[in-house]
């Protein structure tokens, strides 16, 4: 995972203002939290930066592929066990007595399913990172012992 | 459904839309194996030809060995130790060098057991000794075990449960225990020792021990899964595990379970044991016990029932099996049936075919198949009825 200090060294580095943050430090962060996108930087797009910018964009795929939350399941390490499932709060608070007793999930929607084997993401809207009260909990991560699970910021 | 992947035996597999819901990734690659074809010398034919020509080779046979079973239902497996009893043949499965050592416990009642419902109630120390779950039995603990909130541990793996484990490297169920709980890494018996000297209040090799005997006091249950670590550490002499066992049960409750194995490993060793007084490994000329490894060095038939001995035994089994009659009764592909001279697949257990299976912690679980398809019932009566 991409750390802000990777990233801020590949950037032009000038604090030209161009794409409205103050300095590139910060810019470098809110690229990690998917708040600005690279394009905003323009003097990137210039010849000069051309090296940088392709590396650039290398690194980014990751955060690409993460969730409004940050979350980003890898399903070639996933083995389905369900730890994540059965030890999310939202699911015990949802399903008292299916998920949280260590049965199938039987929510419609929950945030997070076991589907052919592997977890999959189903619905962010209930998962305690999401909306504008989010804290940042990390259980489905902590007890996953494959690691499939990550979060931006890790 | 019924999963059959595993001793676990999860209940609560949904099927929906071509999709697979809350089976693990073994579970899935279990119900979804490719399905093998039946075959005479590898070359394709009908189903009743297949069986016809098993039936020749059975009844021909004059030094029979059955082998396999664990993932067949209990009505087939009662079938086929008749058919062994009428051939005098030997019968043994996987247990004799798997879990079976620890079930032969359980059924002789030296060590206290209960059900992993009971576990999921009450159980406050989970001890895993040699036991990797999250890869042999992946939905062991978010089920039965660490993770559930249920019964008398509503608070769940934060408060209300302790896990320990104790292995010779650092698995991943080890990775969870040093976040929340004990990880002992050592030898078994020194592991053993140590617990004894800490219940006398000195420290042995493992000190930490003492940390895990302290959770135990505080709780009224508690449990220990013994895996395939703890059988082979133990070289053979569990009178020093069942006497820590009793010792542990002085200071609070703790129960033993073995820590799974095949889906129905436990049902055949409970017939053999109600039948022969033998848990597996049972040759019906002598008498005697006999393992699949000795037999088939003399036997010159061999019916391999849902298992793939080739794949998971040493060569010269393998070796052996290619020069003799074997047949394979199996539902998927496996490299057993390449080297056999006849293959009558049949259908998967709780898929294709219903009957009971008995899971790891002795519960007797009813399938339930939503296909009608050949079972290894069937195959095994017709076989008997040539004999």
């Amino acid at each position: 995972m991409p750390n802000p200090m990777e990233i801020y060294k590949l950037l032009p580095k000038t604090n030209c203002r161009v794409c409205g943050e103050q300095t590139c430090m910060s810019f470098a962060f809110k690229l990690l939290t998917k708040e600005r996108k690279l394009e905003e930087c323009k003097p990137l797009y210039t010849p000069e930066y051309e090296v940088q910018r392709k590396k650039l964009e290398e690194i980014l795929v990751v955060i690409e592929k993460a969730t409004e939350t940050g979350l980003i399941v890898d399903e070639e390490k996933c083995v389905g066990c369900a730890n994540c499932i059965v030890s999310c709060p939202v699911h015990v608070e949802k399903d008292p007595y299916g998920a949280a007793m260590g049965k199938g999930i039987t929510v419609e929607d929950p945030i997070l399913r076991i589907e052919d084997g592997v977890v999959k993401i189903v619905k962010l809207d209930l998962c305690r990172r999401y909306g504008e009260n989010r804290t940042l909990c990390v259980v489905c991560r902590e007890n996953c012992p494959n690691d499939a699970i990550s979060f931006l910021e890790d | 459904m019924i999963c059959t992947g595993c001793s676990c035996l999860c209940d609560d597999i949904v099927i929906r839309d071509g999709k697979i819901f809350h089976a693990c990734r073994k579970g899935v690659k279990h119900l979804r194996a490719e399905k093998a074809t039946p075959s005479i010398n590898s070359k394709p034919v009908s189903i009743e030809e297949a069986l016809k020509a098993a039936g020749k080779i059975v009844k021909n046979a004059n030094n029979l060995v059955i082998f396999g079973l664990d993932t067949i239902p209990c009505e087939a497996q009662e079938k086929a130790i008749e058919l062994a009893e009428a051939k005098n043949a030997v019968i043994d499965d996987c247990s004799s060098f798997c879990l079976g050592d620890f079930v032969e416990l359980i059924l002789k009642k030296k060590v206290p057991t209960a059900t992993l419902d009971e576990v999921r109630d009450k159980a406050y120390v989970i001890l895993y000794w040699g036991s990797n779950p999250h890869q042999s039995l992946p939905r062991h603990m978010s089920r039965f075990t660490y993770y559930p909130r249920s019964g008398k541990r509503q608070r769940g793996y934060e408060e209300d449960r302790y896990l320990a484990v104790v292995d010779v490297r650092m698995s991943e169920t080890a990775k969870l225990a040093k976040k929340g709980g004990r990880f002992v890494m050592g030898n078994d018996l020194d592991v053993i020792d140590s617990f004894f000297k800490a219940m006398e209040g000195k420290a042995g090799k493992h000190p930490e021990v003492a940390a895990i005997l302290k959770e135990m006091q505080k709780a009224d249950f508690n449990v220990i899964f013994g895996g395939l670590g703890l059988r082979y550490g133990l070289k053979g002499d569990y009178s020093r595990f069942v006497e820590l066992i009793e010792k542990l049960n002085e200071i609070s409750r703790v129960v033993f379970i073995p820590a799974g194995f095949h889906a129905n490993m436990r049902g055949f060793n409970e017939l053999m044991f109600k039948k022969t007084g033998f848990i597996n490994a049972y040759d019906f000329s002598s008498g005697e016990r006999i393992t699949f490894g000795e037999a088939v060095k003399h036997a010159d038939t061999a019916l391999v029932i849902g298992s793939d001995p080739v794949k998971s035994l040493p060569p010269y089994i393998a070796a052996r099996l290619a020069e003799i009659n074997t047949v394979v009764v199996n539902p998927s592909q496996s490299l057993t049936a390449r080297i056999a001279k006849v293959v009558i697949p049949t259908s998967i257990s709780g898929v294709g075919q219903g009957g009971t299976m008995v899971r790891s912690d002795g519960l007797t679980v009813e399938l339930e198949p939503f296909e009608e398809s050949v079972s290894d019932a069937e195959v095994i009566i017709s076989l008997l009825e040539v004999v």
